[in-house]
């Protein structure tokens, strides 16, 4: 998926006349998703002397690629890793292009706010990293509009039996519920929430965006509200491009298409701006400076990640397939 | 009554279907305790399996257009049976016969091997991804006020009661009253004396196994049907619980197993239904020690004599 996005963003960087008019050529290399392979192929692309890298996928290959091309002095922007801790060290060289999990806390509960405006609210999570940060996120957010979760709890991944909880959550007529966590355990609570007759509104993250929820929950999976990061590949400015992606026989639909599009349009419009190659210069300048690109106006913080990142906020049905949700 | 008294009748009545399942897998590992004394760790995974051949023979029933649920219910739970016996005795025959009368410590690993086995071997036959399988038995029953707390208990937890008061019927008039009951109460009183006295041993052995795993079908397909979701990984967590109710009740005393299994599911609903449902395992593990050091043999046990 990366590298569709790559070839494309070349491709018509190129046929504009390429960068202070030298061509761009994009090089391939594949890690396999494998860390040792990953520091392998690191090794390679600098001995190969390339000083740009749009990669990598998974985020554990990416970390420890990233310690060679931050000693290496490469400019390395991924399009598709999201674990929080590869910024963590306090790069120079690393950027991306792709939001953190972490980012939706605030943008759901921004939803929450203006749009679903609850009288109860209930916020559960699976007491991991992942759950439990989004809904303490959530929490934060929605308590500085003065909504005050009546219930902040957790529930043990790999449970199956939710029903005491579903009473508690009755008993406190509770009419909207965010989830922190993943597709297994909200898929039970809904599915045991329709058989004991709890009214309330649920919602959760990337996590619970999965078609197995509505196998699981059947019925009790229609309107859901999930957040996802956004499909670049529907926004009509990039019609041109997703046509010419398809052109070429690939699928344009994939998450990571358009961030790694946006990496390349990063890369060479800091290339422009600078007039340099020098992949030094470019980290400072796009620490310095925002761009705007296919997936939005992107604006870099101190560890290289995106300062936001759009999401929406989509209704699940009951199929398996989801709509946008109104504003 | 009060909101108060309904909400605790409703987190009493989810704790004690929670505790009959668990009450159900609990007396598999009990009976084979009582008999050779040892802790057989793959008991979950043969309820993980029939949980599978559950849902594996409703969703094939199913799409050969069979309609009647009581029909496809039965079937399932012969095939069930049937199939989580023959793991049962096959573990047992494979695994444990050759090492009776070696070290306790000996079977004890090979049962954890054989667990790891199962669980393997079902994640290469059948995919580690959530099963699900879409609501067979809705509705239910629901009393109360509804703009106060209405209690819910549907049909499926009705069902739980149902087959584990009947299961557990089955089994006691059977320990009690059958000549291979008697038999097996022989066989855990004394297993070298009943085998002098012209028994065979073995044959009873593999019948407990036989017995358990049937046990734990059942659970499996009970609890299959109401949570709508298998996967390999389930045996772990419910034959750990099982195991907890057992020893909590007295290992070795089938009414131990399901009272233990009772109190484990209800302490479970009481203390999320009080606190932050994330404490529920520190409490109910909590208990389970605190109980042990009063009573070290479990509530319905007899005080053993040193075997080792």
């Amino acid at each position: 998926m990366q590298k569709v996005g790559v070839l494309a963003a070349i491709d018509d960087i190129n046929a504009a006349g390429g960068i202070n008019g030298m061509q761009l050529e994009g090089v391939i290399y594949d890690d396999a998703c494998d860390p040792k392979q990953a520091v392998a192929v690191a090794n390679k692309i600098v001995n190969d002397g390339i000083t740009h890298v749009v990669g990598h996928l998974c985020s554990s290959s990416t970390e420890p690629a990233a310690d060679i091309y931050e000693e290496e002095g490469v400019l390395m922007i991924t399009a598709a890793s999201t674990s929080p801790t590869i910024t963590d060290k306090g790069y120079q060289m690393i950027f991306r292009t792709i939001g953190l999990d972490s980012l939706q806390g605030p943008f759901a509960a921004q939803y929450v706010i203006n749009s679903v405006k609850p009288q109860r609210m209930a916020i559960i999570h699976d007491k991991q990293q992942y759950g439990e940060g989004l809904a303490t996120a959530v929490k934060t957010e929605v308590e500085k509009a003065g909504i005050k979760p009546v219930m902040f709890e957790g529930v043990t991944p790999g449970d199956k039996d939710f029903s005491a909880l579903i009473a508690k959550l009755k008993k406190n007529d509770v009419d909207f519920v965010y989830y922190g966590g993943y597709h297994p355990e909200l898929g039970l609570i809904l599915r045991q929430s329709a058989e004991k007759g709890l009214k309330a509104k649920f919602m959760g993250p990337e996590g619970v965006g999965n078609p197995d929820i509505s196998k699981i929950a059947g019925e009790a999976s229609e309107g859901l509200l999930v957040t996802l990061p956004q499909s670049f590949d529907n926004d009509p400015a990039n019609k041109a491009r997703v046509e010419a992606i398809k052109a070429k026989g690939e699928d344009p639909t994939g998450p990571f298409v358009f961030p790694a599009y946006s990496a390349v349009q990063v890369m060479t419009d800091a290339m422009t701006a600078t007039g340099t190659t020098d992949a030094e210069k470019l980290a400072e300048y796009i620490r310095a400076n925002t761009f705007n690109t296919t997936t939005g106006e992107l604006d870099f913080d101190e560890k290289g990640d995106l300062t936001q990142f759009s999401f929406v906020v989509y209704d699940w049905h009951a199929d398996g397939t989801k709509t946008p949700a109104a504003q | 009554m009060s909101e108060f008294s309904l909400y605790l009748l409703q987190q009493l009545i989810n704790g004690l279907t929670i505790g009959s399942t668990y009450a159900l897998i609990a007396i598999g590992y009990t009976m084979v305790y009582g008999i050779i004394g040892m802790i057989n760790f793959a008991h979950g995974e043969i309820y993980m399996i029939g949980s599978y051949v559950t849902f594996i023979v409703i969703a094939g029933l199913l799409g050969m257009g069979m309609v009647s649920l009581p029909i496809i219910l039965i079937i399932a739970l012969v095939v069930a049976i049937f199939i989580a016996s023959t793991y049962g005795w096959t573990v047992e025959r494979v695994a444990y016969r050759p090492l009776r009368g070696s070290n306790r410590l000996i079977p004890l690993i090979s049962a954890i091997g054989m667990s790891i086995f199962l669980q393997n071997f079902v994640v290469l036959a059948q995919g580690s991804r959530d099963v699900a399988l879409p609501p067979q038995i809705t509705g239910g029953w629901s009393f109360g006020d509804p703009s106060n707390f209405e209690v819910s208990v549907s049909y499926m937890q009705m069902m739980i009661f149902a087959a584990t008061f009947v299961t557990m019927t089955v089994l006691t008039l059977f320990i009690s009253r059958s000549r291979m009951g008697r038999a097996c109460r022989a066989c855990s009183e004394d297993l070298g004396m009943t085998n002098l006295l012209g028994i065979d041993t073995n044959k009873i052995i593999a019948l407990t196994f036989i017995i358990g795993a049937a046990l734990a079908a059942v659970a499996g397909l009970l609890l299959g049907l109401y949570y709508g979701v298998v996967n390999p990984f389930i045996g772990f967590i419910a034959g750990l619980k099982a195991f907890t109710a057992a020893v909590l009740g007295g290992i070795g005393s089938i009414p131990g197993a399901v009272l233990g299994g009772l109190l484990l599911g209800v302490t479970e609903a009481m203390t999320a239904a009080f606190f932050p449902a994330e404490y529920k395992d520190v409490v109910a593990f909590s208990l389970l020690v605190l109980i042990l050091l009063v009573r070290p043999s479990g509530l319905l046990g007899k005080p053993e004599v040193e075997k080792v």
